[in-house]
């Protein structure tokens, strides 16, 4: 299997001398083409600084991190800003919706900031709409969608541009359990039928079972590895709320 | 600690400040460098005749600056607002730390007084600065000569800027205490969150509107082409209305008109942050019209204002020209003499004036012909210039005046003397740069006849000097015919010319200055004993022709800058509050992967699309404007209109551009420092 990304013998330090935290402590993991890998840890584990580092938006103290065979801790920040319009799809807990722009502008702007043609634009929202079932509210605005209607707008703003990899931090978070469900199987549609690579940053035990593959992080380490391989959803779930009772029931959990 | 506090917040802050710290330097420094006019005078050599037109401008800066000082506070408090609601949050976390209601105005109080302090100190430096600048040009409007250069301070416009400035920082504390009692601690803290409401137009209701306030732009620019500058009309009233009501409907429905169109054109609507920047300026004119439609309008009149003034000015020296070649002249008109038949010099002798050593005089005598200038040029009007000839005072009879005479008065002012033959005539007049009849006139005549005997007019090219100092009525048309002819003239009156000589000059003014004062009224002490004798010395023709003038380009340059720099101002902290409200979005932005670049690209062209919108339709109103002004100050010579568009494009585009520009710089730091 082809390597999407390749994180090797990371390390993120904050603070100066004398008075060092390590947020990230040596992790090392790939994940491969058209793979669905969920990272869970409790609060404080460096979950987000990872995806933080991952997204480039923070740089890592030490160690390569290689997506789609570029390495991104050796880029300067303005091949940076086009490495991340060009091979990342971003979805955020809170949407990040532009709330002046209609759904159909949103997903465009992803598109149009590549500057790709006009023509191209128009049937790759299309495509992206019937995918997600938002076509019907390509025209509307932000404040007229509900929850679920705007992450998957914004879920549809991630991968228009198709990219090498798409990062969710937190994807349902805002979103209430119907939703969160709508949305996580469009995930698992998108993963199957346009192989997309999806890496999903979670603390919620439910939301994480709908991936193939778990990195448990505690203290900046990789704690654990959990593979759902051919189980049922179930008994994924069911594993999943094991280590988290080890990790020391730090982690909450909605069933 | 709380003064400690209030320097590093400044300090922390400067860059929010700018705008702030821009505005109130600049007032300061015109606010100053205006109210110091008087002191100024000091450095000129300023006759008397000047010095009451001084005395009038100051008084009327000091009435205009009660107004403007009125705007610049109402400036100042604007942007201190702007300041405010950035910072709620920090306001909130002071609160939440237990820091009491009081401390916190005290902080603010501290930091208006640095803030206020400090753009006091330097715009009173630049202001001192500016007036020496100022005091050239002063000379230069009064047409004054500056006999050495000294550096001017006025210390009584220092304390009255400090005085009215003062007051303003005042109200801002105050309204500042107002909002901090009115906060409550939720808000505060939730400032960053609260968006702004969205406002979405119906798009077909847009361009309907749009259409209608083109069609009532085009109507009231058609109404007043017709009727002119004429405030009385019902008609001009109508057409102010409707500009108005169009001006305001274009930028209610502005955004709309252009989402629709833009939208249609695919390439450009899809293109980089193109969708994004459409509809940020849609957002912002949307809750701005009004503001924006007003500015428009301000910039609109301050524009037409400036320029007319200008070329007022201009066209001012243009006509100035030759009248005022004489050290002193004066007339008495027979049709204003008490007892018929008295010349000026047996006036003068009734009222015991004479004439010193020093001083070289000339009597002579005015005739009339019973010819108007209309009468000799009426086959060379057409269509095109038959209104040349009205509001053009000369209606009267064509003055004419011997060779002898003429040629004395050349003598007096050491020109050259000229000779005619028996039936030759000369004209004079300058006419020539306004009505184009006369020139008509003069290639294909080349006779005028006086009681049926033609007279061939010797010289090709008009003369362009007039025989008296005139400063009310500055055009003039007379000819110069051989002496014989006199006798069978009609004498209108009798006029004297003097030149004071070398020596005592400064005497000779004073005793004809005074004299010509006595009879500045018609019925006055002297007109009684000996008629109306109309003269002017050459000081006090040009003190009239300058003085009216500079007093107004100085009251409009005052208050026209003033405007500006408000219209700029408030341009500026509506864009940069715009900035606040909209930084998620550009939080979001940069997230999906937008390069700085194109945000800094996106942030200049809103920039540019908020100064330009009004700024662009106030040159087009401006346009049709200038057309009506310069018709109704028959301001016709084109190189006038094209010097005074220059100067005052220079000025617009050195404040609006210097406002622009650190809008764009201030804005770009907000997003940047996000």
């Amino acid at each position: 299997m082809e390597s999407i990304l390749n994180v090797s013998k990371i390390e993120k330090y904050y603070g100066n001398k004398g008075n060092i935290t390590k947020a990230i402590d040596n992790i090392s993991f790939k994940v491969n083409k058209g793979e669905f890998v969920g990272i869970m840890g409790p609060s404080g584990s460096g979950k987000t600084t990872l995806l933080n580092c991952i997204s480039t938006i923070d740089q890592v103290t030490t160690g390569h991190i290689i997506i789609n065979d570029k390495d991104i801790t050796d880029l300067k920040s303005k091949p940076l800003e086009e490495f991340r319009r060009d091979e990342l799809g971003f979805i955020f807990q809170d949407f990040n919706l532009l709330d002046t722009l209609t759904g159909f502008e949103n997903i465009a702007l992803a598109l149009t900031i590549q500057m790709r043609k006009p023509n191209e634009i128009d049937e790759l929202i299309k495509s992206v709409a019937a995918t997600l079932d938002i076509s019907d509210v390509l025209t509307k605005y932000p404040y007229q969608m509900s929850g679920g209607q705007k992450q998957r707008v914004a879920s549809a703003r991630a991968i228009v541009t198709n990219p090498s990899l798409v990062l969710a931090d937190e994807p349902t978070g805002a979103l209430d359990s119907k939703s969160s469900r709508l949305l996580l199987e469009s995930f698992e549609q998108l993963n199957h039928e346009q192989k997309a690579t999806i890496l999903m940053v979670t603390h919620d035990a439910f939301t994480a079972c709908y991936a193939q593959r778990i990195i448990v992080i505690k203290d900046g380490k990789i704690f654990n590895e959990l593979i759902r391989g051919n189980s049922s959803r179930k008994e994924f779930f069911n594993k999943i709320i094991e280590v988290v009772a080890l990790l020391g029931g730090d982690m909450t959990n909605d069933i | 600690m709380i003064f400690k506090m209030a320097v590093n917040n400044v300090k922390k802050s400067f860059k929010d400040y700018t705008i702030y710290f821009l505005t109130l330097t600049f007032s300061v420094c015109i606010f100053y460098s205006f109210n110091s006019i008087h002191a100024q005078s000091a450095v000129l050599e300023v006759g008397n005749s000047s010095i009451s037109y001084m005395q009038t401008l100051t008084n009327l800066i000091s009435i205009a600056s009660v107004f403007i000082s009125v705007i610049l506070t109402g400036l100042i408090v604007y942007a201190n607002n702007f300041i405010i609601k950035r910072r709620t949050k920090e306001l909130g976390i002071y609160m939440t730390l237990g820091m009491g209601k009081r401390k916190m105005s005290k902080i603010f109080i501290y930091e208006t007084l640095i803030i206020g302090g400090l753009s006091l100190g330097v715009g009173l430096v630049l202001g001192i600065i500016a007036s020496q600048v100022l005091s050239v040009m002063t000379a230069n409007l009064f047409a004054l000569n500056m006999t050495r250069f000294k550096f001017v301070l006025s210390i009584d416009a220092i304390i009255k800027t400090i005085v009215y400035f003062g007051i303003a920082f005042v109200i801002v504390m105050g309204l500042n205490q107002v909002i901090i009692s009115k906060y409550k601690l939720i808000d505060m803290l939730n400032a960053s969150k609260k968006n702004e409401d969205t406002k979405v137009k119906n798009p077909v209701i847009s361009v309907s509107l749009f259409l209608v306030s083109v069609v009532l732009i085009g109507l009231s620019y058609n109404l007043v082409l017709d009727v002119g500058l004429s405030t009385r009309e019902p008609l001009f009233l109508l057409s102010v209305v409707l500009g108005i009501l169009g001006t305001g409907l274009c930028f209610y429905s502005l955004a709309g008109f252009l989402i629709l169109m833009i939208q249609k054109t695919k390439k450009v609507y899809l293109k980089n942050l193109n969708i994004f920047t459409l509809r940020q300026v849609n957002n912002k004119i949307n809750t701005n019209f009004m503001s924006i439609s007003i500015i428009c309008l301000m910039l609109f009149v301050t524009i037409v204002s400036l320029f007319t003034m200008f070329s007022y000015k201009a066209n001012l020296d243009e006509s100035i020209k030759g009248n005022t070649s004489f050290d002193a002249s004066a007339v008495l008109y027979t049709s204003q003499t008490n007892e018929e038949g008295d010349s000026i010099e047996e006036a003068l002798d009734q009222l015991d004036f004479s004439f010193n050593d020093s001083e070289e005089y000339l009597f002579f005598n005015e005739y009339a012909l019973d010819l108007q200038v209309a009468d000799i040029v009426s086959p060379y009007i057409d269509a095109s210039n038959v209104h040349e000839l009205e509001n053009r005072a000369d209606d009267r009879n064509i003055k004419v005046f011997t060779l002898t005479d003429y040629n004395a008065a050349m003598q007096l002012k050491d020109e050259q003397t000229v000779t005619l033959r028996d039936n030759e005539l000369l004209v004079a007049t300058n006419y020539g740069d306004k009505i184009e009849s006369i020139n008509r006139f003069m290639e294909n005549e080349d006779a005028i006849s006086i009681n049926n005997q033609p007279y061939t007019i010797k010289n090709d090219d008009l003369i362009m000097d007039n025989i008296e100092n005139q400063p009310h009525n500055t055009d003039f048309f007379y000819l110069v015919v051989p002496d014989d002819l006199s006798e069978e003239l009609t004498l209108s009156g009798t006029r004297v010319n003097v030149d004071f000589g070398d020596d005592n000059r400064e005497e000779s003014e004073a005793k004809f200055a005074a004299l010509f004062d006595c009879f500045n009224t018609i019925g006055g002490e002297f007109t009684q004993e000996v008629g109306f004798i109309q003269g002017f010395t050459r000081e006090q023709a040009t003190a009239i022709l300058y003085g009216n003038s500079a007093v107004i380009i100085f009251l409009g340059l005052y208050v026209g800058i003033v405007v500006l720099i408000s219209s700029a101002a408030v341009l500026g902290v509506q864009q940069l509050s715009e900035a606040n409200t909209s930084l998620n979005r550009y939080t979001t932005l940069k997230k999906i992967g937008v390069t700085e670049k194109m945000i800094n690209r996106t942030i200049f062209i809103q920039t540019l699309i908020a100064f330009m919108f009004p700024f662009v339709l106030a040159v087009i109103h401006s346009i049709i404007g200038i057309i009506v002004t310069s018709d109704a100050f028959a301001t016709r010579n084109k190189n006038v209109i094209g010097s005074s568009s220059l100067m005052i494009s220079i000025v617009i585009a050195l404040i609006y551009g210097g406002y622009f520009y650190v809008t764009y710089v201030g804005y770009k730091n907000i997003v940047k420092n996000s």
